[in-house]
């Protein structure tokens, strides 16, 4: 015989024909206006033991790297969590959460109730009816509508269901797979959520900041530095009897603080999470897409009640919530379309029940069926209920959403870090650092920058850096922000006469607060002193106290008068509502100072109550 | 642009953890105590109808085989006697009944009157056209059974080993296209024939399902040994016949056996460890 080809198997075949359904399922289905998801879903039966059959029934490689999937998955729901937004409407955030968790949650458990499973079964399928996944949020906010209330309650809820989902899920997969008595089991499960409570709250973050000021400059240990984090947490949940999922979780809210979710870091998580590890896991699931189980008349009856119960618990709750929190009948419709696509947590929580034996075959598959159909159903009803709502005036945006920080190739002072950092910190904010020049001036290699950008975002700052380069530094600076509209400006060392004409940064900077940072003192401060220069009342002003809230914490006073005259080691914060680059200099006692230029615009009122930047 | 201020919030921050905390505290406990409580072990979906009411009738084709189906007074012991035990508890079965019949007669999908079969059994898709198959309660990669004291660690090692083959066998395949040895394979007429062959020196090594050889060199640890295992996606599973309507209940008790560390206990016990504890030995695939 001269050549013997033979029929492909092993692990490329198995990795090709994987990657070609994510790469090709979302692509086909979405021609058809049906959301990615789905696509990978039937992509994952069409090559899975019951369809071509190419992945065959035993094929570990598949599910053990959705597993991987099903992990980053929820860290990244933990991560995208937008808790400012929670913090920022509590009241009726909490009360919608209690409202959208507590009836879809009792109408799966009377489904159970219903078939005469165990109660463990029932609870577990009342979580996952509970939970929801905001994948229409993008759209509704596109539309105007991020700033709405309702829309924001229904935002911060997501924080409450989906952690009250985990947690019934630890609590029913621990008395499953336990072997100890109630009481052990409960005892056991109890300790380790609070062990990954204080976890996250208290060592993970700090960890990971430590870690980050270690390595934090490469993009690679960054995005490692989550991955580890998750998976750290993930196995000490599995300590304590947990579902891995729960610590994963629970990282993403650890982690939260540190990512932006505007961030380069969120950026590559988002990445590799969209374009492998999340795919695959949705293609694991859909290996158990089974049609001569899911078109039986029992499987479909069993999907028509849970959809029932999941869409018809969603509505109650959203309508609910036109008396008791005062929105309108519209809101409610949108709130509705935001609250019942149901994806990440419930194709987590169903698959978690089928491996602990909780779950058949066919409830898999009227989940699936009920995954279709909240996504197909709300998809539709996106359009024709947000176009209900009126669309609010322009939203508010924090000072520390996008911070710039315009600097000298020589990189930024650690007093500017600070202070960007201080900025952009309470926002989860992203830093963009701005290497001005002048023309004529040698230009900022590659390399150079790559260093700065390894040096500046070594510790807790996340964000981007770049040259610009114009006929004046001050012309520099005015061409950066001009094309990044920042939340807040920061200018190192820059902003003296000789740096050009100010007065372009001056009208384009028009409404945002302007930080300049000089002096003699580059270090971190000991303290911040608040001075008001002139007769304005500008120490009053809720932004002048927020940058000083934020630039001093509790240690900062005031005083009125010139700059000039604060101790050893501290920072006058001026505060003024006049740019002073006519030459005056604000070095001239010696004090390190920062010249915070307030927005006209912020002095007639106050600032909104409103979200942070996440 | 107007600008907005987060507040660092400290107190509220906390009040909300809290409250989160107490109210997840407060589902957790609900959660677990109310699961415990359940007297129900059954999973959702279709239940479990034996064909002789309480009783799971279990169809198995060797008797006694050497960590898996040992008798044991009026009971049986070993690794696949442990499971049909641990699955008739978990069905809600107060008794098990052993069937042995011929193992062509269970491939052929024939299980003697039995619920389910439970013999060392890799689905192959010429008998799912007789069965259906659970999921795997147990991997079962090719392992590679040689006398005690031969080493063998890599790929070189595997092709100057003198192999035993059972030329019905799908393992033949393997020895004969993966590890490609030296020697010509010599062939043998079935399994007992090969460990006969092994203990006497006739050949070096055979190939095995990974279960079924730690099985052997636990019974025999001072006559057989498992170098290695290769990689493969093969597994044991339990059989129904086909049609089955009993199939999800007892898909569901697998998974849950596995879940719950049922199945690894066993393995612990009767076949001196879990699968990957095996060294893996690679091969061109």
């Amino acid at each position: 015989m001269l050549i013997a080809i033979e029929a492909p198997s092993g692990a490329a075949l198995e990795f090709v024909l994987l990657f070609a359904v994510v790469l090709l399922g979302p692509v086909i289905v979405e021609r058809a206006g049906i959301p990615g998801i789905i696509g990978l879903l039937l992509g994952g039966f069409a090559i899975g033991p019951h369809g071509i059959g190419w992945v065959e029934a035993g094929n570990r490689t598949i599910p053990e790297l959705g597993q991987l999937g099903l992990l980053y998955l929820m860290f990244v729901a933990g991560l995208e969590l937008d808790m400012a937004v929670l913090r920022a409407h509590k009241r009726e955030a909490l009360t919608f959460g209690v409202l959208t968790f507590a009836i879809p949650f009792g109408g799966g458990v009377l489904v159970g109730a219903s078939q005469h499973w165990a109660l463990p079964a029932s609870l577990l399928l009342g979580s996952l009816l509970a939970s929801h996944t905001l994948i229409l949020y993008p759209a509704v906010r596109d539309a105007g509508l991020g700033g709405n209330p309702a829309v924001a309650s229904a935002v911060g809820a997501t924080v409450l269901t989906d952690t009250l989902a985990l947690v019934v899920l630890a609590g029913v997969a621990g008395s499953e797979s336990g072997s100890g008595s109630t009481t052990s089991v409960l005892v056991e499960v109890a300790i380790g959520l609070a062990v990954l409570g204080l976890g996250s709250i208290f060592v993970l973050p700090r960890v990971a900041r430590l870690a980050l000021g270690m390595w934090g400059g490469d993009r690679a240990a960054r995005f490692l530095v989550a991955v580890v984090s998750f998976l750290v947490m993930a196995v000490v949940a599995e300590v304590f009897g947990i579902e891995g999922i729960v610590g994963a979780f629970f990282a993403g809210i650890a982690l939260n603080p540190l990512v932006p979710n505007e961030s380069p870091s969120m950026e590559r998580l988002d990445f590799f999470g969209n374009a492998v590890f999340i795919p695959v896991f949705l293609v694991s699931v859909g290996l158990l897409l089974d049609p001569s189980v899911m078109f039986t008349a029992s499987t479909m009856g069993l999907a028509g009640l849970i959809c029932v119960a999941c869409l018809g618990g969603k509505a109650i709750a959203a309508f609910v919530g036109v008396p008791l929190l005062r929105f309108t009948p519209s809101e409610a419709g949108v709130i509705f379309v935001l609250t019942t696509p149901q994806a990440a947590a419930t194709l987590a929580a169903t698959l978690v029940g089928y491996d602990i034996g909780l779950f058949s075959t066919s409830l898999v598959n009227a989940v699936l069926v009920l995954i279709l159909v909240s996504i197909v159903v709300s998809t539709l009803l996106s359009g024709p209920t947000t176009r209900r709502v009126p669309v609010p005036e322009a939203g508010a945006s924090a000072i520390g959403e996008h911070v710039m920080l315009a600097c000298t190739p020589d990189g930024p002072s650690v007093l500017a870090r600070w202070v960007a950092e201080r900025l952009s910190g309470p926002d989860v904010g992203i830093v963009e650092v701005v290497v001005v020049h002048e023309e004529g001036q040698r230009p900022v290699s590659h390399a150079e920058l790559e260093a700065l950008e390894r040096d500046v975002f070594r510790g807790g700052l996340d964000g981007s850096i770049r040259p610009v380069v114009d006929v004046t530094v001050a012309a520099a600076v005015a061409h950066a922000v001009a094309t990044s509209s920042p939340s807040a400006v920061v200018v190192d060392g820059l902003a003296g006469p000789a740096d050009g004409d100010w007065s372009a940064l001056e009208r384009l900077a028009a409404g945002t607060p302007v930080l300049l940072v000089g002096g003699p003192g580059d270090g971190r401060p000991r303290g911040v002193e608040l001075v008001q220069e002139g007769a304005t009342e500008l120490l009053d002003q809720v932004v002048v106290q927020e940058l000083a809230t934020r630039l001093g914490r509790r240690h900062s006073r005031s005083r009125t008068g010139a700059s000039g005259g604060a101790d050893p080691g501290q920072v006058a914060v001026v505060a003024t509502s006049t740019w002073p680059m006519s030459g005056e200099d604000d070095t001239a006692g010696g004090e390190t100072t920062i010249r915070a230029i307030v927005p006209a615009s912020s002095l007639v009122g106050g600032v909104a109550d409103g979200a942070g930047g996440r | 642009m107007t600008h907005s201020s987060t507040r660092r919030a400290s107190p509220t921050r906390r009040r909300l953890l809290g409250l989160t905390a107490l109210a997840a505290l407060a589902v957790a406990v609900a959660s677990v105590g109310l699961a415990g409580c359940s007297s129900d072990s059954t999973s959702a979906g279709r239940r479990f109808r034996p064909a002789e009411d309480g009783v799971l009738t279990v169809a198995t084709a060797y008797i006694p085989a050497p960590a898996f189906w040992m008798p044991n007074f009026q009971t049986y012991a070993g690794f696949e006697a442990g499971l049909a035990y641990a699955l008739a508890d978990r069905l809600d079965l107060a008794e098990v009944r052993v069937v042995q019949v011929p193992f062509a007669d269970i491939v052929a999908g024939d299980l003697g009157g039995a619920d389910l079969a439970i013999s060392t059994l890799t689905p192959t898709a010429e008998r799912e056209d007789h069965l259906d198959f659970t999921s795997a309660y147990v991997d079962a990669p090719p392992a590679v059974l040689v006398r005690d004291g031969t080493t063998a660690s890599d790929a070189q090692d595997l092709k100057d080993l003198r192999w035993g083959v059972v030329e019905v066998s799908t393992l033949t395949e393997v020895v004969r296209d993966r590890i490609r040895p030296e020697a010509e394979p010599v062939e043998l007429a079935d399994r007992t024939a090969e460990l006969d062959a092994l203990a006497r020196g006739r050949v070096d090594a055979v190939l095995l399902d990974l279960p079924v050889a730690q099985g052997i060199a636990t019974s025999s640890p001072s006559t057989y040994d498992v170098a290695g295992q290769l990689s493969g996606s093969e597994h044991l599973a339990v059989a129904l016949p086909a049609g089955s309507p009993n199939l999800e209940a007892v898909d569901s008790a697998v998974r849950a056996l596995r879940s719950n560390g049922t199945v690894d206990r066993l393995a612990n016990r009767w076949l001196g460890g879990t699968g990957g504890k095996v060294r893996l030995i690679r091969v061109a695939d």
